[in-house]
């Protein structure tokens, strides 16, 4: 009994200074908020919402970190670049009409990198997800022979959307309408399975497909006429072509490197050469200049008790936290959620349960490149996109992700939002470019003294 | 069994590599490097040897100073740079001859002292900061040791950047005078040229002699079981600031001589993909060995100026083009032969 007392004592004696300083800094920051808002209540209104809508971005970073460093325990590098190639893919998806073809970019070379791309993604993932089941009936060698008929028609397909982007609404709407149509008729057949309880669902099935028909061709005819459509559509685009790169990259690359060595630091170098070689190549495509993104909806100010909102930006907070909500569904809900937690618990034991962990981190390390370009793009329709905004970006993820808890969603998206306000109002009586110090003090205070973050992993 | 493996390993058996034992690989690395420089040197005639070999002087001492850290010492920084540019702003701002009034910014003090002057001082600045920063980084280790040196490195950039009294901003600071021994002022390339070797020279000799003697194989005792190396009595703290510190003193002599060398400075030259640049070098070459990172640089210029004379590569494109052959080369080595060319440690 005594020695157990006298343990605890000891800890909290090793603890005692550590946490009066968390205390008097928590005070100090909290003094400071209302003072501030005392001095100046639309001031920090407005500091309140630059805050969330920048911490909005940098949540998107942090939960692309966060899912990766779950799984792999590694940081990857390579989503600095994801963040350029998701902004710079909307421009050069839209550099033809909307910014009246001042910059027309079409480059054959890029069109067919990620044809290739992604015929390579989708050939990869057919022979993964269905390659057994398509040996199994049609053979060896025809099954091979239409896994990449598969996927060269989808990697023509992405080629021929980006050397004729001005149409993208015509171009994309078979996509769409496909892909409304799966949703639909699975969506309809699972729940007439339900209602019905029947085993026999043949006749569900043929119905579930008209009505699914039915419902594409009205979305893709829709999406077709609708001309506006075409800049988020570019959004679907340029995220996708982001996260198939990721995705490329952890096959191709990566899992090479974690057979050779274990090491995380031989991985993290090598993300750094993409990080390099990305960036520098982002610049020859596209000059070192910043450029403009074309205008979104809500680019007008608006006026809320005396601080200006754009109205882009309530949509973008709105969008992360979509994504979140999705993000958290598929975590929590589902079997792929499961398995993403078993490996980051463990990955040989996931592996002798049963789980395909190279496709189950595959998929992982897809969403979170999707999650940087995401975040890139909004970055970049708030302000002018550079080819070394990723850069950036990186740090202010990677701290997010540090401040929040690594390796804890929740505490990604509230360490990204923290961030933000904390940026802002540590910035209050500064000029705006001190922000990056006042983050990068944050980060050292954290990591002295909460390595663990604001929610700690378990 | 991948596709790469089983390529590799057809051809070790059956095609161009039979007969290569890997540890030949330094040495053919070694000997093509320096044809490759030799053969350089002698297309390109003496004027333009002398300004790469300048160029290849500076590179070479930080990243001679870098492996230190990163190699000997197991710490992957990418915040090299900051220090570089520590020592290349304090130069500038202590010797530069420049009058800014005439230059419609604010006036900044010019005390226009000479190179010598300014250099220890330069230095000694670039060791302090180090020392500040290094008490605080000492207690990080792997992944999150290289997300405080890259934000570092973002953070130093900012401070060149913003801090318009001192350092001038995006204007950056001109005039910054040639080292002079009384009246003989070094304003030849040849003369620079020698004072630069003569400084790689000496932090060459510092860092061998670091390397042999006993806190040498402590460090490196540190980068293998810091743990282990803790329970024998040593202070692993201490050995990791004297180390760190002693590498930025080193970015700063080469920080001071950039600034001297180019005559112009401005917050460009030392942002954070340079720092990565340099990083990619040290492992480039080869952890651990003084060698390798001397070799890493030259391979690195050789790259650049290599480059400039491919006739399909516009001329602007040039350093990115560099970028993503290293970027290449890293990803490469990180498959191939993690310790880089003729590295003695993999990270």
């Amino acid at each position: 009994m005594s020695a157990r007392t006298s343990r605890i004592d000891l800890s909290e004696i090793g603890n005692r200074p550590r946490d009066l300083l968390a205390i008097v800094l928590a005070a100090a920051v909290v003094g400071y908020i209302c003072w501030a808002i005392s001095q100046s209540p639309q001031q920090a209104l407005q500091f309140t919402f630059n805050g969330l809508s920048v911490g909005a971005i940098y949540a998107l970073l942090a939960v692309g970190f966060t899912l990766v460093y779950s799984t792999v325990w590694f940081f990857d590098l390579y989503y600095g670049a994801a963040a350029a190639i998701g902004a710079y893919g909307i421009f050069y998806l839209r550099s033809g009409e909307a910014l009246g073809g001042q910059y027309q970019v079409n480059d054959p070379t890029v069109n067919v990198v990620f044809a290739l791309v992604t015929a390579g993604v989708a050939f990869w993932a057919l022979r993964e997800l269905y390659g057994r089941r398509l040996r199994d009936r049609f053979g060896r060698r025809s099954a091979l022979g239409l896994e990449a008929f598969v996927g060269g028609v989808l990697g023509a397909y992405m080629g021929v959307v980006l050397a004729w982007p001005g149409d993208l609404n015509v171009i994309f709407a078979p996509a769409i309408g496909l892909t409304t149509l799966a949703a639909v008729a699975w969506l309809v057949r699972a729940a007439a399975g339900k209602l019905t309880m029947r085993t026999d669902r043949s006749g569900f099935a043929v119905a579930s497909v008209i009505v699914g028909a039915a419902m594409g061709v009205v979305v893709g005819v829709a999406l077709a006429n609708a001309g506006g459509s075409r800049l988020y559509l570019s959004w679907v685009v340029a995220c996708l072509l982001a996260g198939m790169v990721g995705l490329a990259f952890y096959r191709g690359l990566y899992v090479q490197i974690i057979r050779r060595t274990n090491s995380r630091l031989i991985m993290l170098v090598a993300s750094l050469g993409v990080l390099l070689a990305l960036t520098a190549l982002t610049i020859i495509v596209f000059e070192s200049a910043p450029r403009p993104l074309p205008e979104a909806f809500g680019s007008a100010p608006w006026q809320v008790g005396g601080a200006t909102i754009k109205g882009f930006n309530v949509f973008a907070i709105g969008v992360a936290i979509a994504a979140f909500v999705a993000l958290l569904l598929l975590l929590k809900r589902t079997s792929f959620g499961k398995s993403v937690r078993a490996i980051g618990d463990d990955e040989e034991v996931a592996k002798v349960v049963g789980i395909n962990t190279t496709v189950v981190i595959a998929i992982v390390f897809f969403i979170g490149a999707v999650f940087a370009a995401l975040a890139g793009v909004l970055n970049g329709h708030d302000t002018a996109i550079q080819p070394r905004m990723g850069l950036i970006m990186l740090l202010k993820g990677w701290i997010a992700s540090v401040v929040g808890g690594i390796g804890n969603l929740y505490g990604a998206i509230v360490g990204g939002f923290a961030l933000g306000l904390i940026e802002q109002f540590g910035i209050w009586n500064l000029a705006g470019e001190w922000k990056d110090v006042v983050s990068f003090v944050v980060l050292i205070l954290f990591l002295s003294f909460w390595p663990n973050g604001l929610l700690p992993r378990r | 069994m991948s596709l790469i493996t089983q390529a590799m390993r057809g051809l070790r058996a059956s095609g161009p590599l039979r007969g290569i034992p890997r540890a030949n690989v330094e040495r053919i690395a070694t000997i093509l490097v320096l044809v490759w420089a030799v053969g350089f040197m002698l297309w390109q005639g003496a004027g333009f040897t002398i300004t790469l070999t300048t160029v290849f002087a500076i590179w070479a001492i930080l990243a001679v100073s870098l492996n230190l850290v990163v190699g000997f010492t197991g710490l992957l920084s990418v915040g090299h740079i900051g220090f570089f540019g520590i020592g290349a702003y304090t130069m500038a701002i202590l010797a530069s001859d420049a009058s800014y009034d005439q230059l419609r910014t604010e006036s900044i003090p010019t005390p226009d002292w000479p190179f010598f002057a300014a250099l220890p001082i330069g230095i000694a600045i670039a060791g302090l900061v180090a020392l500040g920063v290094g008490v605080v980084f000492n207690r990080f280790r792997d992944d999150i040791f290289v997300l405080v040196s890259f934000g570092f490195a973002i953070i130093s950039f900012s401070f060149f950047l913003n801090l318009r009294e001192l350092t001038r901003g995006a204007f950056g600071i001109h005039e910054i005078p040639r080292p002079a021994f009384g009246g003989w002022v070094l304003d030849g390339e040849v003369e620079f040229l020698a004072f630069a070797l003569v400084c790689l020279a000496l932090v060459v000799l510092i860092c061998w002699l670091i390397v042999t003697s006993s806190f040498g194989r402590v460090l490196t005792a540190i980068r293998e079981d810091e743990e282990a190396i803790a329970v024998f009595g040593y202070r692993v703290t201490h050995f990791k600031l004297a180390v760190w510190v002693l590498s930025a003193m080193m970015a700063g002599l080469a920080g001071a001589l950039f600034a001297s060398w180019t005559s112009f400075i401005d917050p460009n030259s030392f942002i954070l993909l340079e720092s990565m640049l340099l990083t990619a070098i040290v492992i480039l070459g080869g952890l651990a060995t003084i060698w390798g990172s001397l070799l890493g640089a030259l391979a690195f210029v050789l790259l650049e100026e290599g480059m400039r004379f491919l006739p399909f590569l516009p001329p602007e494109f040039v350093g990115q083009a560099r970028q993503v052959v290293l970027g290449v080369l890293l990803v490469v080595l990180m498959l191939f032969r993690p310790q880089g060319l003729v590295g003695r440690y993999q990270l």
